[in-house]
């Protein structure tokens, strides 16, 4: 027992023996754990910081990580269901001329089936395949340039007729579905893409707008030339006046001796 | 694996049937030479007579029994003897420090004396038997009154420490299932490795120093006490590099 406190004596006391009339700031009275401990002792700040700043660094990168293909991942052979499931990808593909790439983020069942009716009054029906697949199908196809779009819980909507503006109401009323990008005839299109080409006009238009622009021409001048004569006349005074300026002179009695 | 190696030399008998003669006599003398190897890749191997663990005592045969203080420094720090193979080719490595008692050793004993081959293989201990004096109080008693008495004796072990050394005519696979089962039961982390796999941590760990892009090393700044660091560093830190805290092992530090 007097062993122990006058060990304890001597620890404490050590600091003062030394330098007469010199008292600590701080005297601890606990002691603290030794070196090494089951546990990991809480290393110094200083000791982190020096730990933190001594790190290795790897030498950089000659070429980047994902440039070439890896030479192992390539023999993977397919189970049946996934080449069932490419069948049917493929089917759609070449049955449907709109397919639109549509993110679900927490919609729950209830949402999906009510959206999924209100689609299918219009024709258009919603698909769903593992995107490993798709992505798969995609690469070794014509529309690699689709499989980016294929990552994180997304599904398809597909249809026969593009009725785009249904849709994207569709999709408007659902806060939790973001459009990513659609296939529409064969032409890949992002999703401001697909809101210009809601926008555009129906066929008829603008084959109407065609045809009407290459018959301007000649219905203005079929116009004119059931109005009155001299109408037509003052006309082509009026343009010859404004071509030359400098040529009045000339053009003028031209013109009258014309008339 | 074997029989595809025994395909692979058919094949190539098959190959040199339908070259010239030149290159023929060529394949075919280079075939006898590796078929050798390739059938019987052990032929240098040599079993010992006892090829099982043997017992470890409990308790060294000492005369007196001496109290031993705790000198935790025995398990501080990376392994100087034994962190090299010397008859084996797979052995359990120890990835930290701690104290192996008799029960971890019989543990050990009778799990692998019970699962190898002993026509095949061969195991060897690469710790001692436990020697250092652990003391104990009884139960209930208060601080003071001198040193407890002995109560157990443990063999201490560093980093990098083998602790049991297999080998014989025999792959990893058909070992290391063994060897994993018994390195989860240690107290402390511990891996199986082969000679190769070994060299090639060594051989990574000197690959990483030599090409660390950072211009600071720990052991640049703890030897020049740099900003006074050695205040919070340990004696110990300058040879360790950083490497260790305690007992454990900082892995990927340079």
């Amino acid at each position: 027992m007097t062993y122990f406190l006058f060990n304890m004596a001597a620890t404490l006391c050590v600091p003062l023996l030394r330098n007469q009339g010199w008292l600590p700031l701080v005297q601890s009275v606990r002691h603290g754990s030794k070196a090494v401990t089951r546990h990991r002792k809480p290393l110094h700040i200083l000791k982190q910081k020096l730990l933190a700043v001594t790190e290795y660094i790897p030498p950089a990168r000659v070429v980047p990580p994902g440039v070439y293909p890896s030479q192992n991942k390539q023999v993977q052979e397919e189970n049946g269901f996934a080449l069932l499931l490419k069948k049917d990808l493929n089917k759609v593909f070449e049955e449907c001329r709109m397919i639109a790439v549509v993110q679900r983020n927490a919609s729950s069942a209830e949402d999906m089936l009510v959206l999924k009716h209100r689609l299918f009054k219009h024709g258009i029906r919603i698909k769903f395949f593992p995107n490993q697949v798709t992505r798969s199908f995609l690469i070794n196809s014509v529309y690699s340039n689709m499989a980016p779009l294929f990552i994180g819980p997304t599904v398809l909507f597909v249809s026969k007729e593009p009725k785009v503006k249904e849709m994207l109401s569709a999709l408007r009323a659902s806060p939790q579905m973001t459009l990513l990008g659609a296939c529409i005839d064969n032409t890949l299109l992002s999703a401001q893409g697909v809101v210009s080409y809601s926008k555009l006009p129906s066929m008829t238009i603008v084959q109407g707008e065609l045809v009407s622009g290459f018959t301007m021409l000649t219905s203005r001048t079929a116009s004119m030339l059931q109005r009155h004569p001299a109408h037509l006349s003052a006309l082509l005074q009026q343009y010859i006046k404004q071509q030359s300026p400098d040529k009045d002179a000339e053009v003028v009695p031209k013109a009258e001796e014309a008339t | 694996m074997m029989s595809f190696v025994k395909a692979a030399a058919r094949g190539l008998n098959a190959i040199c049937r339908a070259h010239s003669q030149q290159g023929r006599k060529f394949v075919i003398e280079n075939v006898r030479k590796y078929k050798q190897y390739l059938v019987n890749p052990w032929r240098n191997v040599v079993l010992p007579e006892k090829p099982k663990l043997k017992f470890l005592n409990k308790v060294p045969n000492l005369k007196k029994a001496t109290k031993e203080s705790k000198k935790l420094r025995d398990i501080q720090g990376p392994a100087k003897a034994a962190n090299c193979f010397t008859t084996g080719q797979y052995a359990i490595i120890a990835m930290g420090g701690g104290y192996l008692h008799w029960g971890h050793l019989e543990m050990i004993r009778l799990t692998i004396n019970r699962k190898i081959d002993a026509r095949t293989t061969f195991a060897r201990w690469r710790i001692n038997a436990p020697y250092k004096p652990i003391t104990r109080k009884g139960l209930g008693q208060r601080m003071g009154g001198g040193k407890g008495a002995i109560d157990h004796y443990v063999t201490p072990v560093r980093y990098g420490r083998l602790i049991v050394e297999v080998g014989g005519k025999i792959e990893l696979g058909e070992v290391e299932h063994i060897l994993t089962e018994v390195a989860k039961k240690l107290p402390f982390p511990a891996k199986v490795m082969s000679r190769e796999s070994l060299e090639e941590m060594q051989r990574k760990q000197e690959e990483m120093e030599k090409n660390n892009q950072n211009p600071w090393t720990f052991q640049q700044i703890a030897r020049g006490n740099m900003l006074g660091i050695r205040k919070v560093l340990s004696p110990f830190d300058l040879n360790n590099h950083g490497r260790f805290t305690g007992k454990f092992h900082l892995p990927g530090r340079v």
